[in-house]
This record gives C-alpha cells, structure tokens and sequence, in this order.
C-alpha cells in the first residue's frame, strides 16, 4: 500500500511539477505582449519557450514511461508545517511587533519542531537560554555594530 | 596558488583575453554555464534544463536593465525589486534542509571516532592522486576569473563538469568524491587570483570584491592601467605577494578552524541548531536590503525548492539560471541591437571564432551524457 502509494505520489508530483512550468512559461509569454520596447520582449520570450518545452518534454516522457522515482518519503509533517508557519508568522509579525519578539516565535516553534527527544525541565531551560543568548547576540551584532535597521 | 602566479607573471597578456570577450561571448559563456546543468541533473536533463530556464525567468522580475520596463511584477511594488540573488540562494539551499531535519529523529551529522591529527599527509596524498584535475582547475578558474563579472559562478562549475567528465569515478560525483572538491575548490580560489588581472590592468572588475578594491585605489588616487605595474609597482606587487602569503595561510587557519568548528557544529543538539539556522536565514535575508518583503520571498522560494526536489527537479539549476540569467540577457540584447544594427545577425552570433569555441563545448556537454547514456544501454546482438 505504501509503496503503490508512494509511486502515485512520485507520478502525479512529476506531471503537476511539469505542468506548473508550462504554466509559468505560458504566464510569462502573455506578460511580455504588455511591454513597450522589444529589447525587453526578447529574452523573456526566448526563455519562456525554452522552459515550455524542456517542462513539456518532462511531462510527456513521464507520461510515456510512468516512473516511482520521487515522492514526500518519510518525516512526520506536523513538525515541517510547524516549522514553516511559524517562520512566515515571524515575517508577518516582523513590523508590527518588532524584530526580537517575532524572533522569539520562530526560535521557539523551531525548537518545539526540531525537538524529537523527551522534554525535561533541564533541556528546557539550556535550550531556552541557548536560544535567548543567540537571538539576543545576533540581534546587538545586526543592529548595534553593523547597523541594520532591524524593526 | 595558480591564480596568484598568474598574475605576478602572465596580468597583461591575460588581460588581453579579456577584452577579446564581447558581449556575445558572455551570452554564450552564460549558455556554457547553463548547460553545464547536464552535469549536475544526474540522468534529469530535461528537469534541469526547465530548472534553468525558471532561474532566468526569475532573474527577469522587475525592472528591464536595458529598457526600463517592468516585467513579471503583476502590479506588485515589492516585485519591482526583483529576486534577490542571496535571498534566492539562501532560500533554495537552505529551507529545504531545514525542513527535512525538523521532520525527521535521526542526527544531522556524524562524528568520527578517534580522530587523532589533522590528517594533512591524508589530504595530500589525495590531492596528489588528483593533481592533473588540480592544476587543470586552477588554470580553468584563472582563466574563468579574468572575464569580468563572469568569474566566480561559472569556474567552479566548468571544473566541476570537467572533472565529472574525466574522472574515472564519476557516478560518485554529488556524495563528496574528493576529485569533485578538489575541482570547484582550486576553480573557486583560482578566480580571486584571475580576477585581479583585469581589475590591475584593465580598471574593469574582475568579481563583486574586486570592485570595491578598485574603488578602494581610486579614491587613493592609484590610475590602474599597464602602467600601474612600472610607476605603482609598490601597491601591485603589495597585491600579489598579500594573495600569495593569503593562500599559504589558509591551510593552517583551514585546518585548524575547520576541525573543531566542525566538530563543534556537529556537537549541537539539532533542536538547538535547526531554529538558529532558521534565526539566521532570516536576520541575514533582511539585512541584504532591510526589507520583510525579501524574507517572505526567500521563505516562498524555499518551500517552493523543497517542494520541487521531491520530484526530481533540483535547486542548483534554478540558482544557476538566477545569477547567469543577466549576464546573458545583457549579452544577447547587445549582440541582438549590434547585430541587427548592422544586418548581420547571424554572423554576430555564430561567425565569431571565441564564440563558436563556447558553442562547441556546449554542444559537446550538452550531447555527451545523452551518448554516454544510450552507450550503457545493453544493446541485443543481431
């Protein structure tokens, strides 16, 4: 089951893959009948074809000869949602709440993610303390000594 | 080593090499460079190729060098900006690394017991056994680093393909065969040295650094020319020699630093290691052009990276295609407006004898794992 599985996995990700380059090629063929100068039509243009049909090629082989290669494998994807939601969170956060705190919840759910062992008070606390010293640090080199506006 | 040899005893010659590279050279050098994509798609030309082609699609977001259109933005003010080079590559290299260690218990990296020295006769035996790929990767990387604003991205990867080419291991390549390393390393350090030639000679940078030395010496009032050699000889030789002390250094300081920073990394508990890096990702996006809107792209492009590599669709080529993709789109829009100018279109592109060189190699690293492939093939007997 988890091979049949894993093999319509890998074909239909393979077809869609290929198919969304099509797409962004035919995307970008259209946007570039907007612009005003042909010196800026032609590379776009060139490019867009040759990603139409190298995608292409790669769908209908793929088609023409169906394949188990690829696929999500194995990882428990709790932990990736986690991981990356909390980063764009972190981004959204960034301008509203400042740059540290929004740190604050990337580090944290990052920690929470990555963490497959079991909690105990003692790795909560170095690891907390870790990661505060880290974040801090980075935050007085960015700011402080190479001068980025940090929010 | 090389690359500083060259340019205490070869700069003004080389430097001549340089100006015989115009701007059709560079669009076909970029091709070369994409086309070494062959060599790093492992059996996925086609996926590469497209890989590619999305990386220079990508380098064409924004505002059009040449005409001043905006292309691809959608109406967004953020897209005007573009993608940035090291957000993309911080994005494409680094996210889906992350998320693959999040969601799996096993450890990052590995350390090996008893490891007792530095292990330098070790490395140099190795590097002995490999020394026609060192010597001829140093000379690829000088060479690849006197064309202006070429340098860098694309040494590496001749030598590389060389290598993979050559090397009598080659379905090793891509899981740390040491010729592998050895090639894109001695290519990369190769460039600093090739680099400086027409940056000296020329006034023209040879890599991103040696734009800001040039601008360092100008403001010092130091004319760089071929003169500079005879009536500044004190701050060109200064040059030299600092590179040629630079390199003998960076073994010691490699050696030493790599061992325990190594061992150190490797020590750090992946729950700690994972958000940090992710920490980093993101104070070092930001800081490139102190804008969110650049991290949210590098986030987007590195989930998008993970995505794509689950089905054989790999991030090198993308990243490729986005920092060769002005090189030669300046190249062909040049080549195409002196070529219609004057009427010669096909000779510009094709007649020009550097030109056909390149084509040549292209062709060549573009066919060669196609016949190398059908070769393998078990063919019955009649």
């Amino acid at each position: 089951m988890g091979t049949s599985s894993s093999k319509s996995q890998g074909q239909f990700g393979s077809l869609f893959i290929s198919t969304l380059f099509i797409f962004i090629g035919l995307i970008t063929l259209y946007d570039t009948t907007s612009y005003s100068d042909r010196d800026s039509q032609v590379f776009p243009q060139t490019v867009a074809i040759i990603l139409i049909i190298t995608a292409g090629t790669s769908l209908v082989t793929r088609l023409l000869k169906p394949s188990n290669e690829g696929g999500f494998g194995e990882g428990i994807w709790w932990r990736r949602v986690l991981f990356i939601s909390a980063m764009f969170i972190t981004c959204f956060a960034m301008p509203i709440i400042g740059f540290l705190a929004s740190g604050v919840i990337a580090f944290t759910s990052g920690l929470i993610a990555a963490m497959h062992d079991k909690w105990s008070f003692r790795t909560v606390l170095i690891y907390g303390c870790s990661g505060a010293i880290i974040m801090v640090s980075f935050f007085i080199l960015f700011k402080f000594i190479l001068f980025v506006p940090l929010p | 080593m090389v690359g500083a040899i060259a340019l205490l005893l070869l700069a003004p010659p080389l430097s001549k090499v340089a100006l015989a590279f115009g701007p059709v050279e560079y669009f076909w050098l970029s091709i070369f460079g994409l086309s070494l994509i062959a060599s790093l798609s492992n059996g996925n030309l086609m996926k590469g190729l497209a890989g590619g082609a999305f990386g220079m699609i990508l380098s064409t977001v924004g505002v059009a060098e040449i005409s001043a259109d905006i292309r691809l933005t959608f109406g967004s003010q953020v897209m005007i900006g573009g993608f940035g080079v090291v957000g993309a590559l911080i994005g494409l290299y680094c996210i889906p690394v992350l998320i693959d260690l999040v969601a799996t218990p096993e450890r990052h990296l590995k350390v090996e017991e008893n490891v007792k020295s530095v292990r330098i006769s070790e490395a140099f035996k190795i590097a002995m056994r490999s020394k026609f790929n060192l010597i001829r990767s140093s000379v690829v990387g000088t060479l690849v680093g006197i064309l202006p604003g070429a340098g860098g991205s694309v040494a590496g990867l001749v030598a590389y393909s060389e290598a993979k080419r050559t090397g009598k291991d080659h379905q090793k390549f891509g899981e740390g065969e040491p010729d592998g390393i050895i090639a894109t390393e001695s290519a990369n350090s190769a460039t600093v040295g090739g680099g400086f030639i027409p940056t000296l000679v020329l006034g023209i940078p040879g890599t991103p650094p040696d734009a800001i030395v040039l601008g360092a010496l100008l403001v010092q009032g130091v004319r760089t020319g071929p003169a500079m050699f005879s009536q500044s000889g004190s701050i060109v030789y200064t040059f030299i020699y600092g590179l040629i002390i630079a390199t003998i250094l960076m073994l010691p300081a490699g050696l030493l630093i790599g061992r325990y920073a190594y061992k150190s990394i490797v020590t750090i508990p992946k729950a700690v290691l994972v958000p940090t890096v992710g920490f980093m990702t993101i104070i070092g996006t930001f800081a490139i052009r102190n804008s969110v809107s650049d991290v949210i792209i590098m986030l987007c492009l590195g989930v998008f990276g993970w995505l794509i590599a689950r089905f054989g669709f790999a991030a090198s080529p993308i990243v490729l295609g986005l920092i060769l993709g002005p090189i030669a789109e300046q190249g062909f829009v040049q080549g195409w407006t002196i070529g219609a100018a004057t009427n010669n279109l096909i000779g510009m592109f094709f007649g020009r004898p550097i030109s056909q060189a390149i084509i040549a190699f292209t062709l060549m690293t573009l066919i060669l794992p196609i016949y190398l492939a059908y070769k393998k093939q078990p063919h019955k007997e009649v």
